[in-house]
């Protein structure tokens, strides 16, 4: 089987008793992007740093190409790396700014000015070369340092939360912007973020952190679909989380605690009696229509009597209580037309829309 | 496990900072803790070994009054540095942003002239034929009264001299105040008045306590003015410290008085930084 | 109700201003002692100031030493300040402490001990005495200054470096070094004017030999108002007029030149200005 491209394995990093890390492993393929997203402190941007080798991991090894790298010190080991505030020398122009580590590398001046502007034309500033970094906007400072963690054809890319300091419209124009320039150079990209939009939006995979690890990694879809965790199903996009144990494994029936039977589409691992958390998405529950004629004890389906509303325009959310617990439901477009606080609603979802979460996932767990 | 983090400790990385403090910490040693040391020693040493010139401060009445005069001199100074400082510091503050550059380029620039440019403009301005005595004669005070070479005189200068901490101090704490709690305070009822006493008067008081600290400590050692301007009569402590040096070479005595003087100072300073934390005061 | 308190503010504002301008007629006044307004104007006495040796010699000592404390003391203090901005070590307060304590040092106090003991090393009267002696009195301000702009200094900036390709010590050299220069700059000019204007010190050490100006003209306002002293004074407003007024007005010049390119709309990054008048001078010199 041939090596991953880059292959993190076991880091742990530890600031006196305090643990940033606690055992991060990851494989990535050449020319893949992939996303760390957690939240602030959850240890993606130590990992990060420790790549780049800014930092020492106290255990664990990073290998680029099948070389391990924890000897080579950052500026040998050829990695582009844009930072969240973008760290454009305030003393070069932009031009200078690119053209640095060619500069670093020897490349003679005529030769390191052609492909400077050759990374100008792509990231979409060719006339701006001259231009100081303070004289330019956020957006065109966050393309000039794409540019130059890009022009000397890096091993790795990695990206700092980059666009954390952009407004909203800006953001999705560079992140569109970002992927189409990674795609045609098919760097090998790292992209650390907090922001679940933005992980989904450009991700070949996301790996989710929490506390120092990885609780999941998978495409977007998986992640959102089939959460291995409590946490990565609430921290990706908005879900209802139900306690409840197994009923009947073979069967795919649960017990939930609020909302009564749950049919799953598919039998489950865990034996009968066993807790189990199932996440629903709001957005996969529906009105049950007047003939529908659902007997009340079926499952897979509730009544709930709604006290918010919260219009988004393309959608509605609906929260309202349901078997002593609340419980969000996402309706599209016209489908909430008309209901207001106090309705009381008959809901149904489909089997395929539930997912267990195993209980055992949790990420504290020394191994 | 305790060995790795032990040796990420004790690595290089810890004598790395040292080596670079070394020239500096030595030279400081070499020329700056060794003339104080040296100080403290002439002071119990010269001209005979004991506390004699401390006991002599204490039994001479001259230097208690000498103790007690730049005390109180210093403490009128801070004071009249705040009355005259605020409304300055406040007119910046609420002043349009060109004008208030305007004014803290007057204040910067009267800042970095040299002690003695400012001790000699008092000269001139309080001179015997200077624009204030004639003004006060044409006012009928006849014959004009000497101003110059006397308490006046010195600590007009002084409080010139100063004032200029005292309104950065001021301005650079009133500029953070936030004017929504003004307007807060106008809407919950207040009148200007009790505005300014109840909101913004308590916020710049950390302005006024770093101003006239820094004017205090920096009075009590004041040579170059009080020794140019003041009266002899009524020296200041610094000023008799020099004469003590320079007409009767008398080191002990000196050196107790300026041990004394270090003291009061590092007192201020400690009572300053138990209360505000000192890395407030210089700027 | 509004009025008054700016009025008293606008008041202060004379107060302040009126005895910094009054030295500027003086120095044209054609009178021998102390006397204002002027009975006539010429330029006499600044010829007298030019050509008198009296008072050349203090003004080029004043200038050398103030050079030398410069170099000295940014040569001692750069390390140093890196050190203790960049670095967790233990001693660290303690070092912070020793670097800011000369600071809180009333100069009289000071002056007893170099007058004693730099005449044991046999450095009074000598250039290099006061230099030393000036340089323990600027460590402080350079310090400071020095760090807060190193505080200041984004890190991501060597990583990038780093990152970029450039070893450590390309890295400050094309990287910190060029970034920090403002911040070197009004650190040595701040420690340059310490000198410079350093008063009691040099009353009690620089002696005939190496005679600074600041002592020259304590010692003639002392003695004999003499009207030479106008036109140093003059002379000096002018110096602090012209380094201060020079940024304000080159900012202004270069804000208007710089502004045909600047557009509306995504916002654009500040680069943090020095500012002069930054009141880190404070010193207990008097």
């Amino acid at each position: 089987m041939r090596d991953p491209y880059l292959q993190v394995s076991g880091l742990t990093k530890s600031y006196g008793s305090v643990q940033a890390l606690g055992g991060v492993s990851l494989d990535v393929e050449k020319g893949e992007f992939v996303t760390f997203l957690g939240p602030s402190g959850s240890g993606k941007t130590t990992t990060l740093m420790i790549i780049a080798g800014f930092e020492n991991a106290t255990s664990g090894s990073v290998r680029v190409g099948g070389r391990a790298l924890s000897n080579t010190p950052p500026h040998a080991r050829n990695i582009g790396i844009v930072f969240q505030n973008y760290a454009l020398f305030p003393h070069k122009t932009a031009l200078q700014n690119i053209m640095f580590p060619l500069d670093m590398r020897g490349v003679p001046v005529r030769e390191a000015e052609r492909k400077a502007r050759a990374m100008l034309d792509l990231v979409g500033l060719s006339g701006y070369g001259d231009r100081w970094p303070k004289d330019m906007s956020g957006g065109q400072q966050q393309r000039i340092a794409l540019a130059r963690a890009l022009v000397f054809e890096p091993s790795l890319l990695l990206l700092d939360e980059p666009l954390g300091a952009l407004d909203k419209n800006l953001r999705e124009q560079m992140q569109i912007e970002i992927k189409r320039i990674q795609k045609s150079l098919g760097v090998t990209t790292i992209f650390v973020t907090h922001d679940q939009s933005e992980a989904m939006t450009m991700s070949d995979r996301i790996a989710v952190f929490e506390k120092g690890r990885i609780d999941q990694i998978g495409t977007p879809q998986e992640v959102y679909r089939t959460p291995s965790t409590p946490f990565v199903a609430r921290f990706i996009g908005d879900s209802n989380l139900l306690p409840g144990t197994v009923l009947d494994p073979d069967q795919g029936l649960v017990r939930t605690e609020h909302l009564g039977l749950m049919r799953l589409p598919n039998r489950l691992a865990a034996a009968a009696g066993a807790p189990v958390t199932l996440m629903l998405r709001p957005e996969s529950i529906h009105l049950a229509g007047p003939a529908a004629g659902v007997a009340e004890d079926a499952p897979n389906r509730a009544d709930v009597s709604v006290h918010t509303v919260v219009p988004y325009g393309d959608s509605t959310l609906l929260i309202g209580r349901a078997g002593g617990a609340d419980l969000r439901i996402r309706l599209r477009g016209p489908e909430a037309d008309g209901i207001g606080s106090g309705a009381a609603l008959s809901v149904l979802w489909p089997a395929s829309a539930i997912h267990a979460i195993p209980a055992h996932a949790n990420p504290m767990v020394q191994p | 496990m305790l060995s790795v983090l032990n040796r990420g400790t004790a690595a290089p990385g810890a004598l790395k900072p040292w080596l670079l403090l070394l020239p500096l910490v030595l030279f400081l040693c070499a020329f700056f803790l060794v003339p104080l040391g040296q100080v403290a020693l002439m002071s119990v040493t010269e001209p005979e070994f004991g506390l004699g010139n401390y006991a002599h401060l204490t039994s001479d009445g001259l230097y208690l009054q000498v103790f007690l005069n730049t005390f109180l001199t210093a403490l009128g100074v801070a004071l009249c540095c705040l009355l005259l400082g605020y409304p300055l510091a406040y007119l910046m503050a609420q002043s349009s942003p060109r004008v208030a550059a305007l004014l803290m380029l007057l204040v910067t620039m009267s800042f970095w002239t040299s002690f003695l440019v400012r001790t000699y403009a008092w000269m001139v301005l309080l001179g015997n034929n200077g624009p204030v005595t004639a003004f006060l004669a044409f006012l009928g005070w006849d014959p004009p009264p000497h101003l110059l070479f006397t308490r006046l005189s010195s600590t007009l200068a002084m409080v010139h001299i100063l004032i200029p901490y005292m309104v950065m101090s001021l301005y650079s704490v009133m500029k953070r105040i936030d004017p929504a709690l003004l307007r807060a305070a106008e809407s919950l009822g207040a009148r200007p008045w009790s505005v300014f006493r109840q909101v913004y008067l308590p916020l710049s008081a950390p302005g006024m306590v770093n101003g006239a600290t820094l004017v205090f400590m920096i009075c009590l050692g004041f040579y170059v003015t009080p020794v140019l301007l003041g009266s002899p009569q009524e020296q200041m402590v610094a000023g008799l410290i020099g004469t003590q040096i320079e007409e009767f070479l008398d080191f002990g005595q000196a050196s107790a008085m300026a041990m004394v003087l270090l003291a009061s100072t590092l007192i201020v300073l400690t009572v300053y930084h138990r209360r505000f934390g000192l890395d407030r005061l210089w700027g | 109700m509004k009025l008054l308190p700016k009025l008293l503010g606008v008041l202060v504002a004379l107060f302040i201003a009126a005895p910094l301008f009054i030295v500027v007629p003086m120095s044209f006044s054609t009178a021998p002692s102390l006397e204002f307004p002027p009975p006539g104007y010429w330029l006499g006495y600044y010829a007298a100031y030019f050509t008198d040796e009296r008072w050349t010699q203090p003004t080029i000592n004043s200038l050398i030493i103030a050079f030398g404390t410069t170099v000295l003391t940014m040569l001692l203090v750069t390390p140093a300040t890196f050190a203790v901005v960049r670095h967790r070590f233990v001693g660290r307060g303690l070092a912070n402490l020793m670097l800011t304590m000369p600071m809180a040092m009333p100069h009289i106090v000071l002056a007893i001990g170099y007058y004693s003991y730099l005449g044991d090393l046999r450095l009074t009267q000598t250039h290099l005495g006061v230099i030393i002696a000036h340089t323990a009195l600027s460590v402080p301000v350079a310090f400071l200054i020095l760090s807060a702009n190193l505080k200041g200094f984004d890190r991501n900036l060597e990583r990038a470096a780093m990152s970029l390709g450039a070893t450590p010590l390309r890295t400050f050299r094309h990287v910190t070094l060029p970034v920090l220069r403002p911040g070197f700059a009004i650190s040595a000019l701040f420690a340059f004017i310490q000198s410079f204007d350093e008063t009691v010190v040099a009353i009690f050490i620089s002696g005939r030999e190496s005679e600074t100006l600041p002592r020259k003209m304590f010692e003639s306002i002392r003695m004999q108002a003499d009207p030479v002293i106008s036109v140093v004074s003059t002379l000096l407003f002018a110096a602090v007029a012209l380094v201060i007024l020079a940024p304000v007005v080159w900012k202004a010049v270069s804000r208007r030149r710089s502004r045909p390119d600047a557009r509306g709309g995504e916002p654009v990054a500040k680069e943090p200005v020095p500012n002069p008048c930054a009141p880190t001078r404070v010193q207990l010199e008097a």
